[in-house]
C-alpha cells in the first residue's frame, strides 16, 4: 500500500522550512502563499500546527470537482491536478473537510499536494524535528 | 536575471515622515554581498562622523541576508546595524525569528531608517511600501503586549519587531525583539530604535516571492547543504538540547563564569541549569525554529509548578543561563527562566543585564555600593528576588536600575571605589559568558570585536577540539590538528581570522553562524554553490571569504573613524587581564604581554600596522576600501 504523509504537531518548531521547500519545489520560487503545506503559528505560546493534504480516504475534493480535473495517482495515491481542465471554481477547496486546500489566486488553481511524486520536499526539510514524515516508520 | 537579492532599499525618514524606494549600487552588492556587509557599507555612508548614537543623525538599518527567504538551510538571519550607544563605535546585532523572511517577501532587501519621530510611531510595511502610523497605544507596553496589540490590528500572522519599555527609556543595552522572543540584543540597538521613537516595525504577510538565478543548481546545492548539517555532531546537539546544552560540561571543565568571573565553577548542581535536563524537569514545552532553520535550537520553556509556576518565554540560551544562573550565584533554573522572561518582555539584552547585576552584587560583597544606592534590597549573590527586582528596575530605569541601565562601565565610573576592576567590560560593552582566560582564540576574538567583547563576531568553537568537525577544521586552516587546544597561543591569529571571515560571510548571506562556525558542516564550498545558484554571481571560495574580510575591515574603519584607539581599546576586561579565578585550573590572566603577542599575530595577518593596529592604506586599497583610507592611515587623525 502506498505511503502517506504523517504529522505530529507537537514536534513542529514553526520554522516554516517546509513551506519554503514546498513552494520552491512546486512553483519554482519561494513564496509562502504558494506552499501546499501551511504552518499556523501561535508564537506567544509556541504552538504550531502543520496543515496539509493527508490523502484521506474520503477524497471529497475529487468528488466535488465538476470537471474531473482531480484524479488519484496510481503510484502514490496522491491527488493529482490536471491544470488545463480546472475551471477555478474552488469546489474542491470548499469540500475538503480538513481545510487543507487553498487557491493560488493568481493562476486560479487549487494548490494540490501531489507528494512530489513520492519524495515530498517538505519532509526533506524537516529531518531534525520530524514533525512531518512520509511512510510508516514513526520518528525515533 | 533572477536573483535572491535584487537590492531593493526602503528608506524611511522619521523626521520628515517620508518613505522612498531606492536601489543599492550594484558594486555594493558585488563587494559586500548583502545583509551585514551591505549594511556596514550603508552605515559608513549614512552616519556622519561623530554622530550622537541616540540622536537624529544615527541610522537604524535592518539587513536580511542574500539567501534569506530561500530554502537554503538556516538562512533566516537579519542583521541590525547602527552606531552603538554602549561603545560609540560600530554596532551590528543579528537576529533570527521570522523577520528576515518577512522583509524579503515584502520586497525589502534593506530597510534604512533615518531621523527621529516627534511622537511614538510604528512603521507598517505593506507589499514593500511603508506607512508611518501612531504608536500611542503601544508605547509603554511590553514586547508581548505590543505584539498582541499590533497583531489584533494588522493580522495574527503579521511579523512584529519592536522595543519594550527598556528601549523606550534608552537603556544602553536595550534589545530589539522580533517573533515575540527573538532578540537583536547586544550593544543597545533597542535604545537606537527608542531614540527614534519607533515602537515597532510591522510586516503583514506578503504575497511576494524570493527567486533564485538557477533553480536546478540551487535545488542541488540546498540538498547538499542540508545533508551536511543533518550529519553534523553540533547541529544534532543544538537541535536536541539547545545552546545551553553544555552548562554542566563547562562546569566540569572549570570554564563556567561564576559570580562575575570570580570563579570558574559553580556550587550546586550544574545539570539543572543545563539544557539537557529541561525536558525531564518538565520545563521544555517546545523546540522552536527560526524561519528557514533546519536544526531549530531555540526553546520555549514554561514552569509547571512551584513559586515560579506559569512563567513562560522563548529561550533561555546558554548566555542567559550563565548570566542569571552561575553568574549571579543562582543554582536553580526557575529564577533564571523568570529573569529570561522578564528581559524578553522588557526588551533587554540578557548578557549585559546579567553583567551589571553581577557587578552590583560584587560591589555589595566588597562593601562599596552605598546603602542609599541599594533601594532597600539585599543585593547579594544568590538572592533571586533581588536579581529579578533589579531586572525590572533596569527595564523601567527605577532607582538603582537607572544607574545600571547606563551599562557597567558608566555605572562603575559613578560609584568608583575601585569597582571598575570588576566591571566585566571593554570598550563599554559587557563581556559575554566565555571564560576567555582559558580560551585564547576567544580572548583574541573578543579583544578585536568592533562592537565589544563577545563571541558573536567571531565564534571559534573549533579551538576547543570538542568535535571531529572542529578538529578537522583546525587541521585544514593551520595544518596541525594538535592546535585544537584553547590554551595554546600558537596559530590563534589564523584561527580567529578564518572564523571572522566566515562569520561575516554568514551574516551577509543571512546564514546562522552556528551552522558555519560552530557546526562547521556548511563549508565555504557549499556556501559558494548556494550563493552562485541564488544570485548568478560566481565568486570562488576565496573571493567569498575575501568579501568577509572586506566587511570586517570596513567595520574596523568605522570604529576607528568614531574614535577607536586600538592601543587603548583592543583589550579585555581588566579582571581577565590581571586576575585568575582560584578554581580555573587551566589558564592564567591574559596579560598585556600575552595579548600583545596575540594581537601581533592578528594585525600581521590582516596587514595592519603592528604598532597602531590600523589598516595600512595599501591593505585598504587591496580590499577596494580606499574610500575609507582618510580615517585609517596611521597618523592621520591622532
Amino acid at each position: 500500500m502506498p505511503d502517506t504523509l504523517h504529522i505530529d504537531a507537537e514536534r513542529c518548531t514553526g520554522c516554516t522550512s517546509c513551506m519554503l521547500a514546498c513552494s520552491f519545489a512546486k512553483a519554482g520560487t519561494h513564496a509562502m502563499h504558494l506552499s501546499r503545506i501551511r504552518i499556523s503559528r501561535d508564537e506567544e505560546i509556541a504552538e504550531f500546527q502543520p496543515k496539509v493534504c493527508r490523502q484521506c480516504r474520503a477524497r471529497a475534493c475529487i468528488a466535488a470537482c465538476p470537471v474531473n480535473a482531480l484524479t488519484l495517482s496510481r503510484e502514490t495515491e496522491a491527488v493529482l491536478l490536471e491544470a488545463e481542465l480546472c475551471i477555478g471554481c474552488e469546489a474542491c477547496v470548499a469540500a475538503c473537510p480538513y481545510d487543507a486546500l487553498r487557491m493560488d489566486t493568481e493562476r486560479r488553481l487549487p494548490l494540490v499536494c501531489d507528494l512530489c511524486g513520492g519524495s515530498p520536499s517538505c519532509v526533506e526539510a524537516c529531518r531534525f524535528p520530524r514533525a512531518i514524515w512520509y511512510g510508516e516508520d514513526p520518528p525515533s | 536575471m533572477k536573483t535572491s537579492y535584487p537590492g531593493r532599499v526602503l528608506a524611511v525618514d522619521l523626521s520628515t515622515r517620508s518613505v522612498s524606494k531606492e536601489a543599492l549600487p550594484p558594486s555594493w552588492i558585488a563587494d559586500f554581498l548583502g545583509g551585514r556587509g551591505v549594511g556596514a557599507r550603508t552605515l559608513w555612508e549614512n552616519v556622519p562622523p561623530h554622530a550622537d548614537p541616540l540622536g537624529e543623525d544615527n541610522v537604524l538599518i535592518l539587513a536580511p541576508g542574500v539567501l534569506t527567504g530561500t530554502s537554503a538551510p538556516c538562512s533566516g538571519r537579519t542583521t541590525l546595524l547602527a552606531k552603538g550607544p554602549a561603545t560609540g563605535h560600530y554596532l551590528k546585532s543579528s537576529v533570527g525569528g521570522h523577520l528576515g523572511i518577512s522583509l524579503k517577501l515584502a520586497g525589502v532587501d534593506l530597510l534604512v531608517i533615518r531621523g527621529c519621530a516627534d511622537r511614538p510611531v510604528s512603521l507598517v510595511l505593506d507589499g514593500g511600501d511603508g506607512r508611518i502610523v501612531p504608536a500611542d497605544t503601544e508605547w509603554g507596553m511590553t514586547v508581548r503586549e505590543t505584539t498582541a496589540s499590533l497583531r489584533s490590528r494588522y493580522g495574527e500572522d503579521a511579523e512584529v519587531t519592536c522595543i519594550g519599555p527598556a528601549g523606550e527609556r534608552l537603556v544602553r543595552f536595550a534589545a530589539v525583539m522580533t517573533s515575540v522572543y527573538n532578540a537583536a540584543a547586544r550593544g543597545g540597538i533597542g535604545a537606537v530604535m527608542g531614540s527614534k521613537r519607533l515602537k515597532a516595525i510591522v510586516v503583514p504577510p506578503a504575497r511576494g516571492s524570493v527567486d533564485v538565478a538557477d533553480a536546478p543548481a540551487f535545488r542541488a546545492a540546498v540538498q547538499k547543504a542540508r545533508d551536511a548539517l543533518y550529519n553534523d555532531t553540533v547541529a544534532k546537539d543544538l537541535h536536541r538540547f539547545g545552546t545551553a546544552r553544555d552548562v554542566d560540561l563547562l562546569n566540569e571543565l572549570h570554564l563556567l563564569p561564576t559570580r562575575n568571573f570570580q570563579h570558574s565553577t559553580m556550587e550546586g548542581d550544574a545539570y539543572a541549569l543545563s539544557g539537557r535536563s529541561w525536558a525531564e524537569l518538565g520545563l521544555l514545552k517546545r523546540i522552536v525554529g527560526c524561519g528557514g532553520c533546519i536544526y531549530c535550537c531555540h526553546r520555549f520553556t514554561r514552569v509547571p509548578s512551584g513559586p515560579f509556576a506559569g512563567v513562560s518565554s522563548g529561550g533561555p540560551e546558554y548566555e542567559t543561563v550563565a548570566a542569571f544562573g552561575s553568574g549571579c550565584g543562582i543554582t536553580k533554573i526557575e529564577p533564571v527562566l523568570a529573569a529570561n522572561s522578564l528581559c524578553n518582555d522588557l526588551g533587554l539584552d540578557t548578557i549585559s543585564t546579567g553583567s551589571v547585576i553581577q557587578w552590583a552584587m560584587e560591589s555589595v560583597q566588597r562593601g562599596v555600593l552605598p546603602d542609599e544606592r541599594r533601594d532597600g534590597l539585599d543585593i547579594s549573590f544568590g538572592n533571586e528576588q533581588a536579581m529579578l527586582e533589579l531586572v525590572r528596575r533596569i527595564g523601567y530605569r527605577e532607582g538603582l536600575g537607572d544607574l545600571l541601565a547606563e551599562g557597567v562601565a558608566r555605572a562603575a565610573d559613578v560609584i568608583g571605589a575601585g569597582s571598575q576592576a570588576w566591571a566585566m567590560q571593554a570598550r563599554g560593552l559587557e563581556q559575554s559568558n566565555v571564560e576567555t582566560r582559558g580560551s585564547l582564540g576567544y580572548a583574541l576574538a573578543f579583544a578585536v570585536n568592533p562592537r565589544g567583547p563577545d563571541h558573536l563576531h567571531t565564534e571559534c568553537l573549533a579551538e576547543f577540539g570538542g568535535t571531529k568537525e572542529g578538529i578537522d577544521l583546525i587541521e585544514r586552516i593551520t595544518g596541525d590538528r594538535r592546535l585544537a587546544v584553547p590554551s595554546k597561543e600558537e596559530a590563534r591569529g589564523v584561527i580567529v581570522r578564518w572564523h571572522e571571515d566566515m562569520y561575516a560571510v554568514s551574516d551577509a548571506l543571512g546564514l546562522c553562524a552556528f551552522a558555519t562556525t560552530a557546526a562547521y558542516s556548511l563549508t565555504e564550498s557549499l556556501i559558494s554553490h548556494l550563493y552562485a545558484a541564488a544570485t548568478g554571481r560566481s565568486p570562488t571560495d576565496l573571493e567569498l571569504m575575501r568579501a568577509g574580510r572586506r566587511i570586517e575591515t570596513l567595520e574596523r574603519c568605522f570604529s576607528l573613524r568614531e574614535g577607536l584607539l586600538p592601543e587603548r581599546d583592543d583589550r579585555l576586561p581588566d579582571r581577565i587581564m590581571s586576575e585568575i579565578a582560584p578554581d580555573l585550573d587551566r589558564g592564567e590572566p591574559v596579560s598585556d604581554r600575552k595579548l600583545k603577542r596575540l594581537l601581533d599575530q592578528y594585525y600581521h595577518l590582516h596587514a595592519w600596522d603592528l604598532h597602531t593596529g590600523r589598516p595600512l592604506a595599501s591593505t585598504l586599497s587591496a580590499l577596494d576600501l580606499s574610500f575609507a583610507e582618510g580615517v585609517c592611515t596611521p597618523g592621520d587623525d591622532r
